[in-house]
């Protein structure tokens, strides 16, 4: 049975607020699915619709070729392993992992011993007596786990599976959950609003915003390439510029900002017009940086720069995060290597010239036209990891 | 334990044994106690005791106060768990159900002697459901069992404690998180499925803190018994009253006696089966 999942035209409106707006999406067999964005954005709600415990207003749900819409949960070939894992608190870890089988008609001897050897492959056997309440979180998500695929389902629908963790199981895990996915082969579709565990497990990785997605593409491709700006400044890792095309000549783009800095960066096969208002990415570990040493308030000479005044200076271990208040932009963020930086350390409130090579910028001339908007997320390169 | 922890206890300590402990005693003492006509004779006999245990009406009593019990609380737990189900799972939004929560509560606004003697009229021989059913050509005749029969004494007991049943299982439901019942139809339990073996465990504390309640209001019942079989049905405790009315106090304290073992027992029984301080806890 095939676990590839075809999301057509779907859509679901609760009342009149629109959570999941016309999503087409396909999730090849066997591939490690991140649905990922802000709270709010409808991820849950689409790993609902597929699990079947909602629902779509409009649309479709295929899995393995076949429409499942209409068809109850347990007859879909998926199992969810929900957020906070919904143990059942009265049931001992052995008959929580057995509860699907039961549902089945499978006969308690050999629904226990079916229960046991799953218990047994995630190191849980001794606890098989307990009740959930007595186990840790760690032990509960590999109860839920378990419980969930002892059926051997061919869909794994698992929601914000880590948020219940602390910061160094749910690393662990994550890499677990990896593991898994690719020892049975099932398609596994994980919701997550934390952008390094989406790019960490995920083949797939569909960063959704207000009900659409916003792109859909690889991990590499989603954390280096993005789309939009949106996108940049969510999974950040990048800096957003602004910009007026000024001129397109020799495969570059040049762009002019507001206050003068020009910025020129490759097409890529991309195509723009002289006029256009865009965007741009560099990458935050391609920024170098040096003292600006000419007098204060003179906009950078060169391409690809711009100048500040030192803001934040967080130590990362491999790399200093350096945050640069430039005048009339968002904070722009500079990633030096550890050696680099102490070879010359600047210090808050110095005076600096952020410059980068033009290969390294991205144009951002996709997404849904909202790139416009100004919000500032919680950004991935913000946390530790 | 320090000085301030039995100091913050006294209060209660001291409630506890001036309106519990002492009467119980009291009750205790005088059921070994003798009696003539006119007197109570401070003495220590058993008398009291062996003629309760050798009257076959002792039994006979049990026997009809246990029906009651067992009819009462097979009915009420029935209502209780079929109305807190809808109230919980299919209520919404959480102001409605609590709304209609409150609503069961309505008719204790009044006293409990008026609720039960608004049935008289409506139950009676030429009462209003009798005449409905004449006017709709349904019986020829008034039905007679409806009224001063084990059928009205049951009804009103119905309608008396049913909350004290709805209020704790409606509690116990309100706290199965909903995700629970959704995991249990991920793995393909139908809705009568997750009722056996998700709701009904997981209510398990609300029903047997209602039944204790009903069990035990019933055993101690004799005012409804008395008023609503008209005189023709009796309780443990209505013989009691009864004794108490002509003054022989150390016999109706030795049935009390033994009438307060027969529900602890009960009590016991139920808290058996459901550890309701473990579920209270956790």
């Amino acid at each position: 049975m095939s676990g590839e999942i075809e999301l057509r035209n779907l859509t679901k409106r609760f009342d009149q607020t629109v959570a999941v707006d016309a999503i087409n999406l396909k999730i090849p067999h066997g591939s490690y699915c991140c649905l990922l964005g802000p709270s709010g954005c409808g991820k849950t709600t689409i790993l609902r619709m597929i699990a079947g415990h909602e629902t779509p207003t409009e649309g479709d749900v295929w899995i393995g070729g076949e429409s499942v819409v209409g068809l109850a949960p347990a007859g879909r070939g998926t199992a969810m392993m929900f957020q906070n894992y919904a143990l059942f608190p009265h049931l001992s870890v052995l008959d929580n992992v057995a509860f699907n089988l039961k549902m089945r008609g499978v006969r308690k001897a050999e629904r226990h011993r079916r229960a046991r050897e799953l218990l047994a492959q995630v190191r849980l056997d001794r606890f098989a007596d307990r009740m959930p309440s007595q186990l840790s979180g760690g032990q509960q998500q590999r109860v839920a786990l378990s419980r969930a695929l002892i059926t051997k389902p061919r869909v794994l629908l698992l929601d914000e599976p880590l948020s219940a963790l602390d910061e160094f199981l749910r690393l662990q895990m994550r890499g677990e959950l990896r593991r898994m996915q690719k020892e049975l082969g099932i398609t596994f579709v994980h919701v997550t609003h934390t952008q390094l565990e989406a790019i960490a497990v995920a083949d797939l990785v569909v960063v959704m915003d207000q009900g659409r997605i916003e792109q859909a593409g690889s991990a590499r491709e989603i954390y280096t390439l993005p789309v939009s700006a949106y996108v940049a400044r969510f999974m950040g890792g990048q800096n957003v510029l602004a910009g007026k095309v000024a001129s397109v000549a020799g495969g570059f783009a040049t762009l002019v900002g507001d206050t003068g800095e020009r910025f020129s960066s490759p097409l890529s096969g991309q195509t723009v017009a002289e006029g256009d208002m865009l965007h741009c990415c560099v990458r935050r570990d391609r920024v170098k940086l040096e003292r600006d040493r000419r007098p204060p308030g003179a906009p950078p000479e060169r391409t690809n720069a711009v100048v500040g005044a030192v803001h934040a200076i967080e130590y990362q271990g491999s790399y200093v995060k350096v945050t640069i208040d430039v005048p009339g932009r968002e904070p722009f963020v500079a990633n030096v290597a550890d050696g680099r930086f102490f070879a010359d350390p600047v210090d808050i409130g110095d005076p600096v010239l952020a410059w980068w090579a033009p290969e390294d910028v991205h144009l951002l001339t996709g997404g849904l036209g909202r790139s416009v908007r100004v919000t500032t997320f919680r950004q991935a390169g913000d946390s530790h990891g | 334990m320090t000085r301030l922890h039995h100091l913050l206890a006294a209060p209660l300590a001291c409630l506890l044994l001036v309106f519990f402990g002492v009467p119980l005693v009291l009750v205790v003492t005088v059921s070994f106690f003798d009696f003539d006509q006119f007197d109570i004779i401070p003495t220590f006999v058993l008398t009291n005791y062996l003629e309760l245990f050798g009257s076959s009406l002792t039994y006979s009593l049990y026997a009809n106060t246990v029906k009651y019990a067992v009819i009462v609380w097979a009915l009420t737990l029935v209502i209780g768990f079929t109305v807190s189900y809808f109230l919980v799972f299919h209520v919404r939004p959480f102001l409605l159900q609590l709304a209609l929560f409150l609503v069961c509560t309505v008719p204790f606004w009044t006293s409990n002697v008026i609720r039960m003697i608004s049935w008289i009229p409506f139950l009676g021989r030429n009462g209003i459901f009798n005449q409905s059913l004449i006017a709709l050509g349904i019986v020829d005749q008034p039905l007679e069992f409806l009224l001063f029969s084990d059928f009205a004494v049951v009804i009103a007991y119905v309608h008396l404690f049913s909350l004290f049943m709805i209020v704790p299982i409606f509690n116990s439901m309100a706290r199965i998180d909903p995700a629970v019942i959704e995991a249990a139809v991920d793995a393909g339990a139908g809705r009568f499925r997750v009722i056996r073996e998700i709701v009904v465990p997981l209510s398990k504390t609300g029903i047997a803190m209602g039944s204790i309640f009903v069990v035990a209001l019933v055993m101690g019942d004799f005012f409804v018994v008395k008023i609503m079989s008209g005189g023709q049905s009796a309780s443990v405790v209505l013989a009691m009253s009864n004794e108490i009315a002509v003054l022989q106090y150390p016999p109706a304290a030795a049935s009390a006696v033994v009438l307060l073992l027969v529900v602890t027992a009960m009590v016991v029984g139920i808290l058996r089966i459901v550890d309701v301080r473990r579920e209270l806890a956790g």
